[in-house]
């Protein structure tokens, strides 16, 4: 008797793993930690409510194996990914990413050609910048990438992160390539550049928060990390500093899965998700600038604001712009077959 | 018995000071998940239940925990009858063939973790198990085996089948006679074998990182993508409750090896 | 009625066999038959035969680091935990009652601790500005930090740490076992308490300290979670290339190869070990 209630419960407890989601709802993935939570706060909820939806969250450092292993097993748990503009084009090329229908995207007319492809459109913006720890460096911080591959001058621990995006670029910078000459990248001279203070990095850092981590915990003296997350331990009290200068801007966007079974739903969040007023709220919670660019034109962000977040003509002009194109083109996937080898050898 | 010589002194020393670096992660993770600040200094400068109020408040943190417990208590359920069952297969003949098999089902334990989780993905991929409660409870199933089979076996060990014999005989039939006879006996070393399994479950990580996605991902999938990402005192409050609940279950443990000696005193 | 007692040797194989049947099943659908299709993959590539997959564990300098990495860590653990555990089991096999429980108990209790809340406490006690830095510091040791953590040598310590339990506890059921008589008879006979030690009680628990070394040996050659969390990107061991080959990379026929050769020298490791001590008693500790 008891043992068929036990084998009752289990049913019951295996059988909910088959409950399907409420129709009317899709699941949003992103990259966890505070700036996941400020997208909640700024879009996420306001447009659950505007649509009348119900949006589930998931967080992924990694999001492009997790949609790769959907779309071979044709189950998806997820609809609207946030990810660098690369692994949306490159996902979309291979049939893992659905194309965008663009005449239920209104909003996107806001958006400047340069930040859509057929599968995406550009969420926020970010930067890799040089952080540091001020309490080490104080009045004479490191200012270039020159400087931070120069250790006789800057001694200190580094960190660099565990993948070529940004960082072959940073490379090329200290090695003395022009903002505006980075593309095509010569990957040669990148990877030789790289070899020189490979011996001097501490830690290979894997996502945005570890990196802040490290510099707010003094593991490391100076890194390349992303600029929302340096102000944001920044706040918290944490001894640290950065410069837009040679920093390398990037934006991730939002792309809709192809297995998704809810397609049109996913659609309407895509286009509320980049309404002026939600993205310029965005800046309230976090540093990372609006994707939509007409979002500064509202008056919806104090002017404060401004010098903290990387898109502003300000502050886009001391950076250079990551090429989408470039990243997501066969030297691309190069780039990251040759880093593997580079990182571990 | 024996002078205190020094060397032995040193060498109590010695132990000591191992013993003492091996309960300081446990030292170190109660105190830190009471700190005020987001950053890892110790000790915390001030004390909070800031990062308990974070993990209580957080939909994501308690839908993992509720995972986690389900599928470790399931499955520590269904590796205890499953492996009760082959333990006392086992033990009913000591050839070659049953050795080999007993080999077989401890492979989980041999078996690099990754290396079953690429293969336990490779298969749910094609059966469409990825990301469901089943597919999670299944895969604890498998790895837990091993711990009920073996404390089974110790159990069994122990235990005169002649005493089976004789409930037979008397006109129970065999189930009848394991039930009422041999289950009985052997209760402690399955009790302890269920725990075990259910520790493990708890425990599971890296096949979890293959298999587990969207809704049902366990507690120790998030705390591993958070201390990848975000490391904060959140996982030190976690750290501190899952360390209470495996106290109590290894308390569960100890008591339970106490009655079960108890209960053989008397039987002798 | 002996014949209904004792039934014929086919209906207990029977029996056995249906008893047994759920088990194997679970292991093979999850474990053997996977297994198996690694090493198909591991020798395919675009529908043909291939040794491309291992020839690259040779020629690509990457691949053969990882191994050698793997290996020294496992050898530097498996000893550490030996040097370190050995006193303690020593010290348990000793002790009184009361003093006995005491010591099995912090023994046992970190295996009861989740293997990430030991990776964060070690990332907080290890750290540039943690415990060990700052009390070396403070005792005038050091005058900078040293870098303790998210590189190798934070990694054997969280890795120790986590596998020692596994050498003292069948160290010191053989301890146990040796007869308090045969090191008292070697003392009156005139031997130094080191000739005692090396000839007579290092050899007779020898099967447990053999059995816990096979069995750390193994287990740290796939540990995973440990190095990805305090290896700081630079510690790779062979259980995280095959995670990032399949993860990152798409690489199926490259983490199959690297997992066949894992696998090879782990079985290989335990066909030595077991040729002294039955396996399924190492395997039993865990």
């Amino acid at each position: 008797m008891t043992a068929r209630r036990a084998c009752l419960c289990l049913a019951l407890l295996l059988g909910a793993g088959g409950a399907a989601r409420a129709d009317d709802g899709i699941t949003f993935v992103s990259q966890g930690g505070s700036y996941q939570a400020a997208q909640t706060q700024a879009i996420l909820d306001p447009v659950a409510r505007q649509l009348g939806i119900s949006i589930d969250q998931d967080s992924a450092p990694d999001a492009w194996a997790e949609i790769r292993t959907q779309t071979a097993t044709g189950k998806a748990f997820w609809d609207v990914v946030d990810m660098p503009a690369k692994d949306c084009a490159r996902g979309g090329v291979r049939g893992m990413i659905a194309p965008l229908d663009y005449a239920a995207i209104p909003n996107a007319r806001d958006l400047p050609d340069a930040y859509k492809t057929p599968w995406s459109v550009a969420y926020e913006f970010y930067s890799s910048v040089l952080a540091y720890n001020t309490d080490k460096y104080g009045d004479a911080p490191p200012r270039s990438w020159a400087d931070f591959w120069d250790v006789k001058k800057f001694p200190g621990t580094r960190a660099l992160r565990d993948n070529p995006l940004a960082t072959i670029e940073a490379a090329l910078l200290a090695d003395g390539v022009p903002p505006d000459r980075l593309y095509p990248i010569d990957l040669d001279r990148a990877f030789r550049k790289l070899e020189q203070i490979k011996p001097y990095i501490t830690v290979w850092w894997t996502s945005g928060a570890q990196a802040a981590q490290l510099l707010a915990d003094g593991e490391v003296d100076m890194e390349m990390a992303w600029s929302n997350r340096v102000s944001a331990v920044q706040r918290e009290g944490a001894p640290v500093g950065f410069t837009w200068n040679q920093g390398l801007l990037q934006y991730t966007s939002l792309c809709i899965l192809k297995v998704s079974p809810h397609i049109a739903t996913a659609t309407r969040f895509v286009d509320a998700a980049i309404g002026r007023q939600v993205q310029a709220d965005l800046t309230r919670y976090t540093d990372n600038g609006p994707g939509n660019p007409r979002a500064y034109d509202i008056g919806a962000i104090p002017p404060a604001r401004l010098r903290d977040l990387p898109n502003t003509l300000d502050n886009a002009r001391r950076q250079a712009l990551v090429s989408t194109e470039w990243w997501s083109s066969p030297a691309g996937d190069e780039a990251m077959r040759r880093w593997l080898t580079f990182v571990r050898h | 018995m024996r002078a205190a010589s020094p060397a032995r002194i040193a060498a109590f020393l010695f132990a000591g000071l191992v013993l003492l670096w091996l309960i300081l992660p446990v030292l170190i993770v109660i105190p830190m998940s009471f700190s005020d600040s987001r950053f890892l200094t110790f000790p915390p400068k001030a004390l909070s239940l800031r990062w308990y109020h974070a993990y209580l408040g957080s939909s994501l943190w308690l839908r993992a925990t509720r995972v986690s417990l389900g599928v470790a208590a399931a499955s520590a359920v269904l590796a205890t009858a499953i492996g009760t069952a082959a333990a006392y297969a086992l033990n009913l003949s000591n050839g070659r063939a049953m050795k080999l098999v007993k080999l077989v089902l401890l492979l989980p334990l041999m078996v690099p973790i990754v290396i079953t989780g690429v293969g336990i993905f490779l298969v749910y991929a094609r059966v469409g198990l990825l990301a469901t409660l089943t597919g999670l409870v299944l895969a604890n199933t498998m790895l837990g085996v091993p711990y009920a089979l073996t404390s089974v076996l110790g159990a069994l060990a122990q235990f005169d089948p002649a005493q089976e014999m004789v409930a037979r005989s008397l006109g129970m039939n065999r189930p009848r006679a394991f039930f009422a006879v041999t289950l009985p006996q052997i209760a402690p070393g399955v009790l302890s074998g269920a725990l075990f399994a259910f520790v493990a479950g708890l425990d599971e990580t890296v096949v979890a990182l293959f298999i587990s996605g969207g809704r049902y991902q366990p507690l120790t999938k998030r705390m591993f993508t958070a201390l990848r990402d975000e490391i904060d005192p959140t996982i030190a409050a976690i750290s501190t409750m899952l360390t209470l609940v495996s106290c109590l279950v290894a308390a569960a443990v100890m008591l339970n090896a106490r009655w079960s000696e108890r209960r053989r005193g008397v039987r002798a | 009625m002996a014949a209904s007692r004792k039934p014929p040797l086919r209906a207990e194989a029977l029996l056995a066999a249906s008893l047994l049947t759920p088990a194997l099943l679970l292991v093979a659908v999850l474990l053997l038959v996977p297994l198996l299709w690694l090493v198909w993959q591991s020798v395919r590539q675009d529908g043909g035969f291939t040794l491309a997959h291992y020839a690259r564990l040779v020629t690509d300098p990457a691949y053969g680091a990882t191994f050698l990495q793997t290996f020294r860590i496992s050898a530097i653990v498996t000893l550490a935990c030996v040097v370190l555990g050995f006193p303690v089991a020593w010290a348990a096999a000793e002790s009184g009652p009361t003093l006995r429980a005491l010591i099995l108990a912090l023994v046992v209790l970190p295996l009861w601790t989740s293997v990430l809340v030991r990776a964060y406490a070690w990332i907080i006690v290890l750290q540039r500005t943690g415990l060990v830095n700052s009390g070396l510091e403070a005792l005038g040791l050091i005058h900078r930090p040293v870098i303790l953590v998210n590189n190798e040598f934070g990694t054997i310590v969280a890795t120790t740490h986590i596998l020692m339990p596994f050498v003292v506890l069948p160290l010191y059921t053989t301890i146990r076992t040796i007869p308090r008589e045969v090191l008292a008879a070697a003392a009156s006979l005139g031997g130094t308490p080191a000739f005692v030690f090396t000839r007579v009680y290092l050899p007779l628990s020898l099967p447990g300290l053999l059995s816990g070394a096979a069995l750390v040996c193994v287990l740290s050659l796939g540990f995973y979670i440990t190095p990805e969390l305090l290896g700081g990107g630079r510690t790779y061991t062979v259980s995280m290339l095959i995670a990032r080959n399949i993860a990152l990379y798409d690489e199926w026929g490259a983490a199959s190869s690297v997992s066949v050769a894992l696998l090879a020298c782990i079985f290989l490791i335990f066909f030595l070990a077991g040729r002294i001590v039955p396996i399924d008693r190492i395997v039993g500790t865990r």
